[in-house]
């Protein structure tokens, strides 16, 4: 039946559960109606005994009346109406208890039975008498009869007051108990009526409660959240089939959403070969350069170009080629590496004899070393590129005769310092803080230097020696020259490493 | 899984309330039920036992103690015998007299009549009647000799009034006066009530037969005046307004007892008039407490009752019955008064 229940539509639904409710209530009403009903015809019938004995009486006093009519007149009619009488009177006298019981009534019901029954006789004795003309005797009978009746009468009238007063009791507990089952059935309706509502209220918030859980769950997904548990389906009604089209919705989306998702990942990684590919083709048209510009190619070539100056005698030709072999083989070999301080100074001597090739010998190169710190350790490609800043921003926009001097000395038992001083022109106090703050960019990056800035080397100190304090430049002002000082720490360099 | 629970709780939820309203309309079905029932009681009469016979006892003074008390006796008899026994008249809206009562009773067909009788032609002729009728009659505390009746219930007037006058002795022989002691015996105009001709020879034949000593007695009979409904209580006022008052009256019914002893206490004649009751109701047990009345009989007023129906049912069981029953007499004076009272306080 439940199941049966679950197939009915919401309409169908809504409406067997009103009906139902309402059919109870009606059941109920009807019941106390009926209860009610029957309880007045019973209140009616309280007096009908005290009725019927007043018909008695009356038929009683008829049958008196027209017999005392028909010994005055002597009619046929009256004679007529009192046999007619006489018959009423005895039908009624017939219906009369004739039992002895406790009850006081019924003893005198059965009284007024066997006095009616001997006034009856006394009665048509009376009449035949008078018939017979036999006056003496119909005098007398008239007389005993009349006497008769005057009991049965006080018999009639006793026991109609008798009736009356416990009939009136009756009535009143009647009444009381009517007014009882009254209070009863007004109590018994308003509980039946509160639980037919509530019964309603509950059913119809049952049948509700798919569709609030689906409002609720609709809510979440529009707000976003398409993992929401999917809802069951509870009935096979309206609410019903819009929960499973709405679950069926709910699969749909997550699935497209997963369809969307797989593809974007494949895009995604579609993206990443290609952009691998175009990383690969840089590094491949990179090599290309490099190899293009090789540095060992280089260096052969100088060397067969010295071996040839050397063969044709020409030892400048040969020892500048030489130099400028061993310059370029640093290069090659040393770049991005840690080296000693030697190495690092070597690099520096080879520069600056080609330079002053090139210029004539107009730099003066002097050094100051403290032998025992040339096996420490640094980063590469520090020193040359100070020293080349040095020549080109300091000494070749001065007049007269350059000086650098290298110095490297002890600063404490752990730190060494190595300092490049000229005599150019000097560099003011926001120029120092811009290249000491890495911010400074000189104009022509590849002009004439080799193209590593002063932040480069900053930024690999930094990283070597794992310090904020690694350089300082001073300079006294302009036309006053400039100190850089590098401050590194002593390590010698592993013997493995070498 | 809170769903399966859910759903279990929204069954039982579901069956509670169908069980409630079946239970609410089950309820009211019964109270229905109940209530029609209850009314239909009220139409059913409460006692249908049936009834073999109809007897009726006919008395002048219905509503005294000593008739009620009587007819009780006879209506605890009739119901162990399955005997209903009415006290005529009581349900009827006019008063009738005994004659008239008899007619009414052979008219409605009962199956015996106790009637307190008296030794009239009328009501001798009444009971003939019955008789005739197939009716049997018990006379009942007063005989009628003369008639057909099958049996009389009563006192024994002769020991009664030996009795008396046994009592009417005693209170002689502590007098300390040698004046004749005058004794009145109040007795009915009726005086063709035998009963009281006897009472009265029975006191006459103990003062004569058993007096010892003590002052001469003169015994006088003061007849009241019981023709009319209030003629007896005037009457002896009227004995009162004599200058001579006797020193003992005897009463032998309970209304001249009741009546005597108020004209005592109104007279203030207390202490000089000696009272012999009739009966014991409460006002005349009240009284020899308070020694205003000397003496009262105690008759079995229950045990006169039972003798009537066990007198009809002996007759409608064998032909014949007793001619007489004879109810127990006791005296109560100031020795004994206080058993009375207990007794019928502990009735009460």
């Amino acid at each position: 039946m439940r199941k049966k229940f679950r197939q009915l539509s919401l309409q169908a639904k809504m409406s067997s559960i009103f009906v139902l409710a309402n059919l109870v209530v009606f059941a109920v009403t009807v019941i106390l109606l009926l209860g009610i009903n029957s309880m007045s015809s019973e209140i009616d019938k309280v007096y009908q005994g005290n009725l019927r004995l007043n018909e008695v009486s009356d038929a009683l006093m008829a049958v008196q009346d027209s017999m005392t009519d028909y010994l005055n007149s002597k009619t046929s009619d009256s004679l007529e109406e009192f046999y007619r009488n006489e018959q009423t009177y005895s039908q009624l006298v017939q219906d009369m208890s004739d039992e002895v019981t406790g009850a006081t009534f019924q003893r005198m019901e059965r009284s007024i039975r066997h006095m009616s029954e001997e006034y009856l006789d006394l009665v048509s004795q009376t009449i035949e008498a008078k018939r017979g003309r036999n006056v003496e005797k119909y005098r007398v009978r008239y007389e005993n009869a009349t006497q008769m009746y005057e009991y049965i009468n006080t018999y009639i009238y006793s026991l109609n007051n008798e009736q009356f007063r416990s009939n009136s009791e009756n009535y009143s507990r009647l009444s009381a108990a009517f007014r009882n089952f009254e209070m009863v059935s007004v109590i018994a309706l308003s509980i039946v009526i509160v639980v037919s509502v509530s019964i309603v209220v509950k059913l119809t918030g049952e049948i509700i409660s798919p569709l609030k859980d689906l409002a609720v769950t609709a809510d979440e997904v529009a707000g976003g959240n398409f993992d929401t548990e999917l809802l069951q389906v509870q009935s096979e009604d309206e609410i019903g089939v819009v929960t499973g089209a709405f679950n069926q919705m709910l699969i749909s989306i997550r699935q497209y959403l997963e369809s969307l998702r797989e593809s974007m990942e494949i895009r995604r990684s579609l993206m990443e070969k290609e952009l691998l590919m175009e990383a690969h083709l840089k590094d491949a048209q990179l090599k290309y350069l490099q190899a293009q510009i090789n540095p060992h190619f280089l260096f052969n070539t100088l060397n067969a170009g010295a071996q040839l100056a050397m063969m044709e005698g020409a030892d400048r030709t040969y020892e500048y080629v030489q130099n400028v072999a061993e310059f370029f083989r640093y290069n090659v070999k040393k770049s991005n590496d840690i080296v000693t301080v030697r190495e690092e100074l070597e690099l520096v001597d080879h520069y600056i004899y080609i330079l002053n090739v090139r210029f004539s010998g107009d730099i003066h190169y002097g050094k100051e070393i403290e032998e025992d710190l040339l096996d420490s350790c640094m980063p590469s490609m520090i020193l040359q590129p100070i020293v080349e800043n040095s020549v080109n921003h300091g000494i070749r926009e001065m007049n007269g005769e350059g000086k650098i001097r290298l110095k490297v000395y002890h600063v404490d038992g752990d730190t060494l310092g190595i300092s490049i001083r000229d005599n150019g022109i000097g560099m003011d106090r926001d120029t120092i803080e811009k290249v000491l703050g890495g911010n400074y960019h000189e104009e022509q990056s590849g002009g004439g230097s080799n193209g590593i800035a002063m932040g480069n080397i900053i930024a690999r100190l930094k990283l070597f020696t794992q310090n904020e304090d690694v350089m300082t430049i001073l300079s006294d002002g302009k036309n006053q020259g400039t100190e850089v000082i590098l401050y590194l720490p002593i390590k010698e360099r592993e013997k493995t490493d070498v | 899984m809170s769903r399966t629970t859910d759903r279990a709780g929204r069954n039982k939820g579901q069956w509670i309330v169908i069980g409630f309203m079946a239970f609410a309309i089950i309820v009211i079905s019964i109270c229905t039920v109940i209530f029609r029932s209850y009314v239909r009681g009220f139409h059913k009469v409460t006692d249908r036992e049936k009834y073999d016979r109809y007897y009726v006892m006919i008395t002048e003074d219905r509503k005294s103690d000593f008739w009620q008390s009587v007819y009780r006796g006879a209506f605890e008899r009739g119901q162990e015998e399955n005997v209903y026994v009415d006290l005529l008249g009581e349900h009827l809206s006019q008063e009738y007299t005994r004659a008239e009562l008899m007619r009414i009773a052979m008219s409605s067909g009962v199956d015996g009549i106790f009637v307190e009788s008296d030794e009239s032609d009328e009501m001798s002729q009444m009971i003939d009647e019955a008789v005739e009728r197939g009716i049997p009659v018990v006379t009942l505390y007063g005989d009628n000799t003369h008639s057909a009746r099958c049996s009389f219930v009563g006192v024994g007037s002769y020991n009664l009034g030996r009795e008396y006058g046994r009592q009417v002795l005693k209170l002689a022989s502590v007098s300390e006066s040698t004046a004749p002691m005058t004794v009145a015996v109040l007795v009915n105009a009726h005086a063709l009530n035998s009963a009281q001709n006897i009472v009265c020879s029975g006191i006459q034949d103990a003062l004569e037969q058993e007096k010892i000593r003590g002052p001469e007695i003169e015994l006088s009979l003061i007849t009241v005046d019981d023709t009319n409904t209030f003629s007896v209580e005037e009457s002896i006022r009227d004995i009162f307004m004599n200058e001579k008052l006797p020193d003992i009256i005897i009463c032998l019914n309970e209304l001249s007892t009741t009546c005597v002893y108020q004209a005592v206490v109104d007279y203030n004649c207390v202490g000089e008039v000696a009272i012999l009751g009739y009966y014991d109701t409460d006002t005349i047990l009240k009284a020899i407490e308070r020694n205003v009345v000397n003496a009262t009989i105690s008759i079995d007023t229950e045990q006169m009752g039972a003798f009537c129906v066990d007198a009809l049912q002996e007759y409608y069981r064998f032909g014949y019955t007793s001619q007489y029953f004879t109810a127990d007499v006791t005296i109560i004076d100031q020795n004994n008064v206080g058993e009375y009272l207990q007794a019928q306080e502990a009735t009460e």
